[in-house]
């Protein structure tokens, strides 16, 4: 892993991959992104962690366009079965399919960035881009925030097991197990950031001095012509893509 | 002599809400190039004292302040009013820097290598890139962390994290260190490291504030002794003068190397101990771990930590495990309750192996005090948290047990307080608390002994005592050679993965 993607270069590269296949607007063109995304994150070797949170947001947004777009959808024609006032029209579930796929490649391309990017790279690369540096390290934070929540509700679990906590598989128990171990993960969330902020205070962070980067992250040429490159060309397709569907006789 | 590098007079500091004063009269000024010690039991105030002096606690948005500051020409004074001047604690933590007694305080979180940790503080005050790399190279030599410069810092040892978290704070070269408990839970050889790195800093010349409840090594090599108790100085000198001292005796600072002042008297329970062994109440046979083995039992573990250990604790005997840091004490206490399992052999309790029991249900027989306290609570109130999972073992009685459990500890007097807000030591007791109230046949203590003062000491000996007294087996593993060798029936050490007699 010498020559490591820039995080800009990745997150352009996600970006623009989400705005192209919006512009796009055409299922296969969207099927053919979310593969080659899933590919990537094979190759990458986070498909383990990709694919199933993708499949965790996408799973309910699907069955809802499904349920929403596939049952009412007022322009539908070509009726398949109705109930009632529920129709199933061909017209429906085929925009149910289109913006089905559409979110499914977006969504794939964002996560196969936040999963691949190396946190701190990112972030002292929006530092050297001169964000505000209590913007970037608010990103940091959230971006280091889920496996820190991992690690504490580990340690609230092992603390009440060693109190007769007993867990066990059923749905109920994990429950009420969650239950027990929210009010402490979040107080002592409370409690971590009081008095993380004074020793943050103390190294001089928010003193509104200009600020220098530690760590340098490399942004060869080649990567900076590709990120114009991406972005010249989703600003393309959304420009095609407008002229395309610009109703007929008006002159834009 | 030069003139004092600080001049700190506290007339008295109150927090926003409160009517008392945590602090009262405290004078200190302390030289370039020396080393002043502030001595206090648990709850004397050295830790609000030391965030204090260190702009960590300001006069104004975090309490009530009379008194003045000096630190070179600044000269501030404070009245307890709004027309008091505000300390920036960024340009002024430059030049007095505090390091909390939880080092991990110290650290951004978001920085991803011991070296980008380091320059952070150099980052916010916007040096130059040559010149972090410059400093992040001198520091790390000086705290002896050049091997580590590039790993995680979620990954250093106890021992690596307060070097760390040194280092941050003297990257920006203060004229005045404050130390919080600078060597709690060390092992010798993580101390003698700290000693030196604080006598190179004298060297240099800057002036070294020690808050310590231990009159130890370091303490000794001070030049002014301040005695905190409940936060008045009571007593100030050399340390000459005030060794022996009652008002020392008096704030229950712990003398180490003085029978009978608390850290266990030699007359532990000797009386009911190894003489009639009946069955092991603990046993653990043949037992073998390395991390790794959780995940993928498949593998080859990338560290084997114990191997082919075997321990019998018999009820009444209460038996200690000494040895260096990451040594595996810790790992090895973990499979008592079974919150670690083995990747071979077998632990047994009371007869039974645990293997296939829930460790919720091993609860009920092993009480495990874990080596930080404030990883064990969780609760709101300190009620609440000695309270929690009581009702299950004593039915209607748990409010008793709970009640009783906090007054063997000297805690009655805190039920409604929040556990995050005792200090450091009395969490260690309310941990305590929570492990006695359940009466465990085995109680397993992770370092009981770390931050604890001549009261609370003497509180854990009493406790220790009555759990033998009462049949259960005690194992307890310490850094602390002489409170081991004080207290227990028998000394092993945990070295190379096995145990042998020390």
């Amino acid at each position: 892993m010498r020559a490591r993607l820039h995080p800009l270069t990745a997150l352009t590269g996600a970006a623009c991959t989400a705005v192209v296949t919006t512009a796009a607007a055409s299922w296969v063109f969207s099927v053919a992104v979310t593969l080659a995304v899933a590919v990537l994150a094979a190759r990458a070797g986070v498909a383990r962690q990709v694919l199933p949170a993708a499949a965790v947001i996408l799973a309910p947004l699907c069955v809802s366009l499904l349920v929403l777009h596939g049952l009412f959808f007022p322009e539908g024609q070509t009726a398949l079965a109705s109930w009632g006032p529920a129709r199933v029209t061909a017209e429906g579930l085929r925009f149910a399919l289109e913006l089905a796929t559409r979110t499914a490649a977006c969504v794939l391309a964002l996560l196969l960035f936040s999963f691949t990017v190396s946190v701190p790279d990112l972030v002292s690369a929006l530092a050297e881009r001169k964000l505000p540096p209590q913007f970037v390290f608010v990103l940091a934070s959230t971006l280091a925030l889920l496996p820190a929540i991992a690690g504490r509700l580990v340690r609230i679990r092992q603390a009440q097991e060693a109190r007769g906590l007993v867990l066990r598989g059923g749905l109920l128990s994990r429950l009420g197990a969650v239950r027990l171990q929210m009010v402490p993960l979040v107080l002592g969330l409370i409690e971590d950031a009081g008095s993380r902020a004074q020793a943050l205070d103390a190294r001089g962070f928010g003193g509104g001095a200009p600020r220098t980067s530690y760590r340098e992250v490399p942004d060869p040429p080649a990567q900076r012509w590709f990120r114009a490159a991406a972005l010249l060309a989703a600003a393309g397709a959304v420009v095609i893509r407008l002229a395309l569907s610009w109703p007929p006789g008006v002159q834009p | 002599m030069t003139g004092p590098a600080l001049r700190a007079r506290i007339g008295s500091f109150t927090f926003h809400g409160d009517t008392v004063p945590v602090l009262r009269d405290i004078e200190l000024a302390p030289a370039a190039g020396t080393l002043t010690a502030v001595l206090g039991g648990s709850g004397s105030g050295k830790t609000t004292l030391g965030k204090l002096l260190g702009g960590w606690l300001q006069a104004g948005p975090g309490g009530s302040l009379s008194g003045g500051l000096e630190l070179g020409p600044t000269r501030l004074l404070f009245r307890g009013g709004p027309d008091d001047p505000r300390i920036n604690p960024a340009a002024w933590s430059g030049r007095v820097a505090y390091v909390p007694q939880d080092a991990a305080t110290m650290l951004s979180t978001v920085r991803s290598t011991v070296a980008e940790e380091l320059a952070f503080g150099l980052e916010n005050r916007g040096v130059p890139r040559e010149d972090m790399r410059r400093e992040v190279a001198r520091t790390a030599a000086l705290t002896g962390l050049t091997a580590l410069l590039d790993r995680d810092p979620a990954t250093l040892s106890g021992g690596e994290l307060r070097r760390l978290a040194l280092g941050c704070a003297v990257i920006t070269g203060p004229e005045v260190l404050v130390l919080d408990e600078p060597l709690a839970s060390l092992d010798s050889g993580g101390a003698v490291l700290i000693q030196d790195l604080v006598r190179e800093l004298l060297g240099a010349g800057t002036a070294v504030v020690l808050l310590s409840q231990t009159a130890d090594g370091l303490a000794r090599a001070a030049s002014h002794w301040i005695v905190l108790d409940r936060g008045v100085a009571t007593a100030g000198g050399p340390p000459e003068e005030l060794e022996g001292s009652s008002e020392l005796e008096q704030a229950g600072v712990v003398l180490p190397d003085r029978p009978g002042a608390g850290e266990g008297t030699g007359r532990a329970v000797r009386r009911s101990g190894s003489g009639t062994p009946g069955a092991p109440v603990l046993e653990l046979h043949s037992l073998a771990y390395g991390y790794g083995h959780a995940r993928k039992p498949s593998a080859v573990p990338r560290e084997q930590v114990l191997r082919d250990l075997e321990l019998a604790v018999h009820a009444g005997e209460i038996v200690a495990v000494t040895g260096a840091n990451g040594a595996g004490k810790s790992t090895l206490l973990r499979h008592v309750n079974g919150l670690l399992r083995p990747g071979a052999g077998e632990v047994r309790v009371c007869g039974r192996n645990i293997a296939g029991s829930p460790t919720g249900l091993v609860a009920a027989s092993v009480g495990l005090l874990f080596q930080h306290p404030r990883e064990q609570l969780f609760e709101r109130t300190v009620l609440r948290e000695v309270s929690f999972g009581l009702r299950g073992l004593f039915g209607t009685d748990a409010a008793d047990r709970a009640q009783a459990a906090l007054a063997a500890v000297g805690l009655s007097g805190f039920a409604d307080a929040h556990p995050g807000e005792l200090p450091s030591s009395a969490q260690r007791l309310l941990a305590l608390a929570t492990v006695l109230a359940r009466e465990p046949a085995v109680l397993a203590l992770d370092e009981p002994t770390v931050g604890l003062d001549r009261h609370g000491l003497e509180l854990l000996r009493r406790a220790v005592e009555a759990t033998a007294e009462r049949g259960a087996a005690v194992v307890m593993v310490t850094h602390d050679l002489g409170y081991a060798r004080a207290t227990a029936h028998r000394v092993l050490e945990l070295s190379g993965g096995r145990l042998r007699e020390a």
